[in-house]
């Protein structure tokens, strides 16, 4: 089956982002594919290049980033929710003269019609909240 | 007919919690994740009420072990994240209440 | 309902988090691209119905505001929680789109009704 995800859930409270990116990973493992990831909200935090995870805790940015890399999965973070939360790609970083690019790699910052895309294009959309 | 999966993260008693007390129907499954695994601890006001819902009732393994609940020999039975993407492959669609 | 329906679940007070903002962006994208969607105020959501908002005075935007602009996007009904409507004391006499009052039982027929559930 072709599923999708909505992201709600900040990775920094709450299980929401953790158990997303575990539901991920299990629902690739049982041979479904994985159509995209939409971050909305404090969800785009997971997307932030610079988190520096304590060792004995999950960095849960490197688990989505690891993900997107070995299955190709788009990681799509809302644009207003990225930009009022500072998570800016270069693009967006130049457009508002910032420093840098706070972005990490493996995410795209991108449009809520990619949510509609996910929603037209999937069999399941399983949203993860705080 | 299996239809919903309700997907419930949040504390007995919250709003959330309440809210989808009031919306299970007997054709649904319900899941506790996150916060919302309180409500699988024995002898509590909680699980009464889950219970009597008469729903098929699940919790995510990892957020009953964190919570330190021990949920065997009641009405919820505990499933890991593959058995979450099961349910979710049962059920044709989901609603999260958090 | 077409099979690609979705139905939008509002849960959430107007100012209390942003999820009554994210939901009505994502409702406005869906109805933007002509896909076809409902939305369901249940709970604490009924309160984002409360007329006379004023989000400005404390620097947001006025969801009630937001939610009048549904009419132009073809969302032509709104679903509410009868109880949550009744216990919160909305009026809802003012509201620009038809709205139709749903029991429980009502409102669990109408998540069945949709292909996707979104819970804000």
């Amino acid at each position: 089956m072709k599923y999708s995800i909505l992201v709600m859930a900040s990775p920094t409270a709450g299980q929401g982002s953790a158990t997303a990116v575990s539901f991920a990973r299990s629902l690739l493992a049982r041979g479904h594919t994985l159509h995209n990831v939409f971050f909305q909200g404090d969800a785009v935090g997971n997307g932030l290049a610079n988190a520096i995870f304590p060792q004995d805790e999950r960095n849960l940015v490197g688990e989505w980033a690891a993900l997107a890399e070995q299955h190709k999965i788009e990681l799509i973070l809302c644009i207003s929710s990225a930009l009022r939360r500072g998570v800016l790609d270069k693009v967006e970083a130049h457009r508002y003269e910032r420093a840098a690019s706070t972005l990490h790699p493996a995410f795209t910052i991108g449009g809520l019609g990619q949510l509609v895309d996910a929603s037209a294009n999937s069999d399941r959309l399983i949203t993860f909240g705080h | 007919m299996t239809v919903i999966l309700h997907t419930l993260g949040a504390l007995p008693d919250s709003a959330a919690f309440n809210d989808c007390m009031r919306l299970c129907r007997q054709s649904d499954a319900l899941l506790l994740l996150g916060d919302g695994v309180y409500a699988a601890c024995p002898n509590t006001q909680a699980l009464y009420q889950l219970s009597a819902l008469g729903i098929e009732l699940y919790a995510l393994t990892e957020d009953l072990a964190a919570a330190g609940i021990h949920c065997e020999g009641t009405t919820v039975q505990p499933v890991d994240m593959d058995g979450f993407v099961e349910l979710t492959e049962r059920y044709s669609r989901q609603m999260a209440w958090y | 309902m077409t099979p690609q329906s979705v139905l939008f679940v509002l849960r959430h007070s107007p100012y209390g988090s942003d999820m009554a903002k994210s939901a009505i962006d994502a409702a406005l994208a869906f109805a933007a691209f002509e896909q076809p969607l409902n939305l369901l105020f249940l709970g604490d959501g009924v309160l984002q119905l409360m007329p006379g908002q004023d989000g400005k005075v404390i620097g947001r935007k006025t969801i009630y505001k937001q939610l009048l602009s549904l009419p132009m996007y073809d969302v032509e009904r709104i679903y509410v929680d009868r109880l949550a409507a009744q216990r919160h004391r909305i009026d809802l006499a003012a509201f620009p789109a038809s709205v139709e009052r749903v029991s429980e039982g009502e409102a669990h027929a109408l998540m069945c009704d949709h292909r996707h559930v979104l819970g804000f």
